[in-house]
């Protein structure tokens, strides 16, 4: 179908006419285009990023508890390997719109200093059962923001595994 | 809100099912693990046998928390069945670990259900709750999962992406 002249040298003229007012008032006038602002995260990036910089602290600790005692290394790698597949899973689902801001919250988090792993077997382990319980504990305050349900299950799933690691963790006939 | 009035209440009944549905559903999930105990601590002596003994009584107890919170929601809590169908024959204490692990796995993922289903305070009742089951199955396998009550797939590391395959 063709356009109506008529109507097309009308929009033409409007188009200029704005344009003209534009050019001739000299300072920004109008709106500012949609997209200049960056789009708001969804509510899951802020928690996922929080998750991640609190996982990262945990695989740090196993990774310091593993060169300071090695005796623990075998006790305490597939534990570690379990604490990557959970990096792996919450990194996966992070999608942060470009030119967003960084949480404020998850850099903190990931700058505070791990604390020194204690020397000697049982307090290593206890630094790592200390590690665990406080990560599934973050976790599930974690769950009282708004969050898409499959984001929650991840994190409750999480949370659940960190608590099987906790009671691995605690030495023989205490694992109930 | 845009919505209208009965869109919203709509919405919100449609909400009250789901949690209603996923919290009969980890009752249901309770019933079956308390029969599944009953025939698995006949296979087991000592240390297992008492552990058994002792998770069949976590499972009633979460089994009444779960018919509390049900009746508060003016719901009929779902009645336990007289016998359920073994997953594999159990005449051993081998099958009976196993059958131990079976029933844990099956009440871990129930809770997880619930954590999709339901608000925040539904949402952590769940997750809370799924830390007893998925730690009395870490006690019966010896080992731990990443990713407790998950469908087995998402216990699986990503894969790295690859190409699509025709005729999906």
């Amino acid at each position: 179908m063709a356009a109506d002249p008529t109507r097309r040298r009308v929009l033409t003229a409007s188009a200029l006419a704005a344009v003209t007012a534009a050019a001739g008032s000299g300072c920004a006038p109008g709106r500012p285009w949609p997209w200049a602002n960056p789009p708001r995260p969804a509510p899951d990036v802020a928690v996922l990023q929080a998750a991640i910089a609190a996982e990262r602290g945990v695989v740090a600790a196993y990774s310091a508890v593993i060169s300071a005692v090695p005796a623990l290394a075998a006790a305490a790698a597939p534990l570690l390997d379990q604490h990557r597949a959970h990096l792996a899973q919450l990194r996966q689902r992070l999608v942060v719109p470009a030119g967003a801001p960084p949480s404020p919250r998850a850099t903190q988090r990931a700058r505070r200093p791990a604390a020194p792993v204690p020397a000697g077997r049982s307090a290593a382990l206890a630094y790592l059962r200390a590690a665990e319980g406080e990560q599934a504990a973050f976790l599930l305050r974690s769950l009282a923001t708004p969050m898409t349900p499959s984001l929650a299950q991840l994190l409750a799933s999480i949370a659940a595994s960190e608590a099987t690691h906790e009671a691995l963790l605690r030495p023989a006939g205490r694992r109930r | 809100m845009s919505a209208t009035g009965s869109g919203g209440r709509r919405a919100e009944a449609a909400a009250a099912n789901a949690a209603n549905k996923a919290l009969q559903d980890a009752l249901a999930a309770e019933n079956a693990a308390i029969f599944g105990y009953g025939v698995a601590g006949a296979y087991l002596a000592g240390a297992r046998q008492a552990a058994a003994t002792a998770y069949w009584n976590d499972h009633r107890s979460a089994r009444d928390t779960l018919a509390a919170l049900l009746r508060a929601r003016r719901q009929q809590p779902v009645a336990a069945a007289a016998a359920y169908r073994l997953p594999f024959g159990v005449r051993s204490a081998a099958t009976a670990v196993s059958l131990a692990i079976f029933l844990e796995d099956g009440v871990t993922a129930a809770y997880l259900g619930l954590v999709a289903a339901g608000d925040a305070g539904l949402r952590a009742f769940g997750a809370r709750a799924m830390q007893g089951p998925a730690v009395r199955a870490t006690f019966w396998r010896g080992s731990s999962l990443a990713f407790p009550g998950m469908p087995p797939a998402a216990r699986r590391p990503p894969r790295s992406p690859r190409p699509p395959r025709s005729g999906g």
